[in-house]
């Protein structure tokens, strides 16, 4: 990345006028304004860049933004960013929702697309809810959570564990980190956007209408991962020390991106010559 | 922080990212529909964009380095006057909205009397010192306006008809 030669937007130019309707203190909030610094700081063209989301309150991110963008389908932002990606290699293609969009709904897609290496930045705002439908639990929600009806007692499940599924299926670029850090977060943005590949963000964000415990957060985090893993066994390593709460890049590979296949064109004419006897 | 672009630079990002953080409540809080709070975010705002205009006229001939966000040396996460997201609440009151007011200035007069106590760099001194006797000022503003509104009922949180009735 070079920060010297050139000169920069305003981030305020990737934002759109439309106000979110988030409930105030969101940490969706610092999601956005990272995003928009990061564009900025890469002094990315914004009809070069697209952002797609899924459904959910961390999903309305396009909305809330200049660049091209898609509020799919809930669970689908991935496919659609595949296809656009695929489609048009110059893009930027960053792809945003929350741990029901990305985990529960859309879970098949976000293994599918951390082995296929596709050239994406994959933001995930996990708040271990569902937030915009009112609070139920979703695949990272403590087992013994008591919040919502539906669940009496808590889910019973052990949770889903992002970062380890992301090694596992092939991600090439995973990191985590904390809406109330939103300088490290724009970094590693920044870095996720530069890496080719399929790069995996999960952001800690709490939701402070229906978890409002998770406000705790501030002090529970720590940036330990200063250096990445170029080797996914050392980063598995570090994982097994993880207590949810750790922020850094934590692996950083290097294998290609998934490119386009270049299939030969063939054209009608082509056709008929051959059938010529 | 010895180097007088350095400094600038901060005072800058220090006032321009405050100016955008107190916008960006004010609408939040106009979403849902707190006027009284608004009103305040946004005097809170135009303060910063004025001082934000003091700083870059004293900015004026002087080289600013361009820092990428995570390069500036605040002492937490943001910069040290930007009013916290998470100290906001849709049925906060005035009261509560001078507190964040008052706590970001406070901050802000920290950072300044911080620096102008470490540098070497006479300049940076003389103006990190008028930095922070100004945001001195302000503290005592909103000290005399905090004053004049009491901490409201205990109960101040409770809706009657919460939008987020659970399931
Ligand atoms: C196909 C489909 N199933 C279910 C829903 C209902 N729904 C909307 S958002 C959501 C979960 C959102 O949670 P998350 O992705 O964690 O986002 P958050 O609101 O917490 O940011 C669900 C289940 C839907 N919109 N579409
Ligand atoms: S319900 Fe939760 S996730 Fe949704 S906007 Fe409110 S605080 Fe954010
Ligand atoms: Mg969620």
């Amino acid at each position: 990345m070079d920060g010297e030669s050139m000169t920069h937007p305003n981030p305020q130019d990737y934002r759109s006028d439309v106000k979110p309707v988030w409930c105030p203190g969101c940490g969706h909030f610092a999601v956005i304004t990272s995003v928009a610094r990061a564009l900025a700081e890469l002094g990315l063209a914004r009809e070069n860049v697209a952002l797609i989301s899924g459904i959910g309150c961390s999903s309305r991110l396009p909305a809330y933004s200049t660049v091209y963008g898609f509020h799919g389908v809930h669970g689908r932002a991935l496919p659609v960013a595949t296809g656009l990606k695929m489609a048009r290699q110059d893009l930027t293609v960053l792809v945003a929702g929350g741990d029901g969009d990305g985990f529960s709904i859309g879970g098949n897609h976000f293994l599918h697309a951390c082995r296929r290496n596709v050239d994406l930045t994959y933001i995930v705002m996990d708040n271990s809810v569902y937030g915009m439908t009112k609070g139920q639990a979703s695949p990272t929600t403590e087992a013994d959570w008591d919040g919502s009806k539906l669940t009496p007692g808590g889910p019973g499940i052990a949770p889903f564990q992002p970062l380890e599924i992301a090694l596992s299926a092939g991600a090439s670029f995973v990191a985590r980190a904390f809406s109330g850090q939103p300088a490290e977060l724009t970094r590693q943005i920044c870095e996720a956007i530069c890496h080719k590949g399929f790069s995996f963000i999960h952001v800690l964000s709490p939701c402070i209408t229906y978890r409002p415990e998770q406000r705790a957060y501030k002090d529970k985090v720590h940036q330990d991962w200063s250096q990445p893993a170029s080797d996914r066994t050392e980063a598995f390593r570090t994982l097994l020390e993880d207590d949810g709460f750790a922020t850094g890049i934590l692996f950083r590979g290097s294998e290609p991106a998934a490119k386009p296949v270049e299939r030969p064109r063939v054209a009608l004419s082509d056709m008929e010559t051959q059938f010529v006897v | 922080m010895d180097d007088l672009g350095t400094f600038l630079a901060h005072a800058v990002a220090l006032e321009k990212e405050s100016g955008e953080r107190f916008d960006a409540l004010a609408d939040s809080l106009e979403v849902h529909h707190n006027p009284e709070v608004v009103e305040l975010f946004r005097k809170m705002a135009h303060f910063s964009r004025l001082h934000l205009r003091e700083v870059q006229d004293r900015a004026v001939g002087v080289v600013l380095p361009h820092l990428r966000p995570w390069e500036f040396s605040w002492p937490n996460a943001e910069a040290p006057e930007t009013p916290s997201v998470e100290d906001t609440h849709y049925r906060m009151t005035a009261h509560h909205a001078l507190l964040q007011a008052l706590a970001s200035e406070r901050q802000g007069q920290a950072f300044y009397a911080g620096v102008a106590a470490r540098t070497v760099n006479a300049q940076v001194k003389a103006l990190a010192t008028a930095f922070a006797a100004e945001e001195g000022e302000h503290v005592a503003l909103l000290e005399a306006t905090l004053s004049r509104f009491p901490p409201p009922p205990a109960n101040w949180a409770e809706d009657p008809d919460p939008p987020n009735a659970p399931d």
